[in-house]
């Protein structure tokens, strides 16, 4: 029904419950946007997330370069999405973010997993830049200080295939893990 | 007449990198919409070698007027910075000499040259149990796989005067050991 006009009365009385048909379109609206407020979801920027146990990587030397080197880490992280979801984006210090280090002169590629459970030496692979999503914590407490001591596993690796053609020498680089609520 | 012996091989690998201390750069993320971390990553690769494409070199019915010789084409890969090595060889022989035997007939010597570079027929003389230094790799592949097919010559030779010496219808052996280093 298209709303009338309200008359001269109904603009005095705006607002008022005891308003007559003529005013009732003017009471609608912020009930309407009450209602909205209270029953619509949380917006996803309220939910928040923290990242934190990490620790440097250090593979020293690496003697044998025939065999893929590997090293897992338990990593907590938080998350107050419903669920505890959240997705990883991890970038490097090489190249257009990739997964490289470097000495210098000559890189050494890498590559990450991430397992959101901890205590894995393996999880889905990712790609410099692009977010994994659907992860899931169990983390009850900001930086794990109660609860689950760590939620989740990050996998660093240098391939054989890498290492048996990388140049001699000391190789660093830097790993960058961006958490976000889902 | 019939000489034979057997080239054997064998690569050595080593390793004198000492390792840089490595920086503790871990940062841990804030309570946010989202929330960033970082750690480090160090490796130390050590230097390495390798020898392939090695053959057996075998000399039939050569003529003992004429000397003998063999050369062919080897594989040296090394990850250095200046690709470098240096290479070794020792013999089968008494005091690791290059020598062929045949029993109880007397041991003949021969001779081992090494060019760093393919497809040559002479090179530096080795003495056995010493290195020589300052070689340099083509190789962008350990065992030439992919780029330089070869990156150094090996040529074995025994002298007239020696074929003249050896007992025709008996074959001599031997084995010649390469070491690589890196350099």
């Amino acid at each position: 029904m298209e709303p009338l006009p309200p008359s001269r009365d109904a603009r005095h009385e705006g607002g008022k419950a005891r308003g007559t048909l003529k005013g009732a379109p003017r009471l609608t609206l912020p009930i309407a946007v009450l209602l909205a407020a209270f029953f619509s979801p949380q917006p996803a920027a309220a939910q928040k997330v923290r990242i934190s146990d990490l620790s440097d990587v250090n593979f020293g030397l690496i003697a044998n370069l025939q065999t893929d080197a590997r090293r897992s880490q338990n990593v907590c992280v938080f998350s107050q999405s419903a669920g505890g979801r959240y997705s990883i984006t991890a970038t490097g210090s090489g190249s257009g973010s990739s997964f490289a280090l470097t000495n210098g002169a000559n890189s050494l590629a890498y590559e990450v997993e991430w397992n959101d459970q901890s205590g894995q030496t393996s999880g889905t692979s990712l790609v410099p830049a692009v977010a994994v999503t659907g992860r899931v914590s169990a983390a009850t407490q900001q930086t794990c200080n109660s609860g689950p001591p760590s939620t989740a596993s990050l996998i660093v690796i240098l391939r054989s295939s890498s290492l048996t053609q990388a140049r001699e020498g000391n190789y660093s680089g830097s790993l960058t893990l961006v958490v976000a609520a889902e | 007449m019939t000489n034979r012996f057997n080239t054997a091989l064998l690569a050595a690998l080593a390793a004198s990198m000492l390792l840089a201390e490595p920086a503790l750069a871990s940062t841990q993320g804030s309570f946010g919409s989202t929330s960033t971390g970082s750690v480090t990553i160090n490796a130390s690769v050590p230097g390495r070698v390798r020898i392939s494409g090695l053959s057996d070199v075998t000399f039939s019915n050569v003529d003992p007027s004429v000397a003998a010789s063999n050369a062919q084409n080897v594989c040296v890969w090394s990850n250095t910075s200046t690709r470098g090595y240096n290479i070794t060889a020792t013999g089968s022989g008494t005091a690791n000499a290059f020598t062929l035997a045949s029993g109880a007939l007397p041991a003949v010597p021969y001779t081992v040259q090494w060019a760093s570079s393919s497809g040559q027929t002479s090179g530096t003389s080795l003495a056995s149990g010493t290195a020589l230094v300052g070689q340099t790799s083509s190789a962008t592949n350990q065992d030439c796989s992919a780029g330089p097919a070869a990156s150094a010559s090996l040529v074995v030779g025994v002298s007239s005067s020696t074929l003249q010496s050896m007992t025709a219808g008996v074959t001599y052996n031997g084995t010649l050991t390469l070491v690589v280093a890196p350099e």
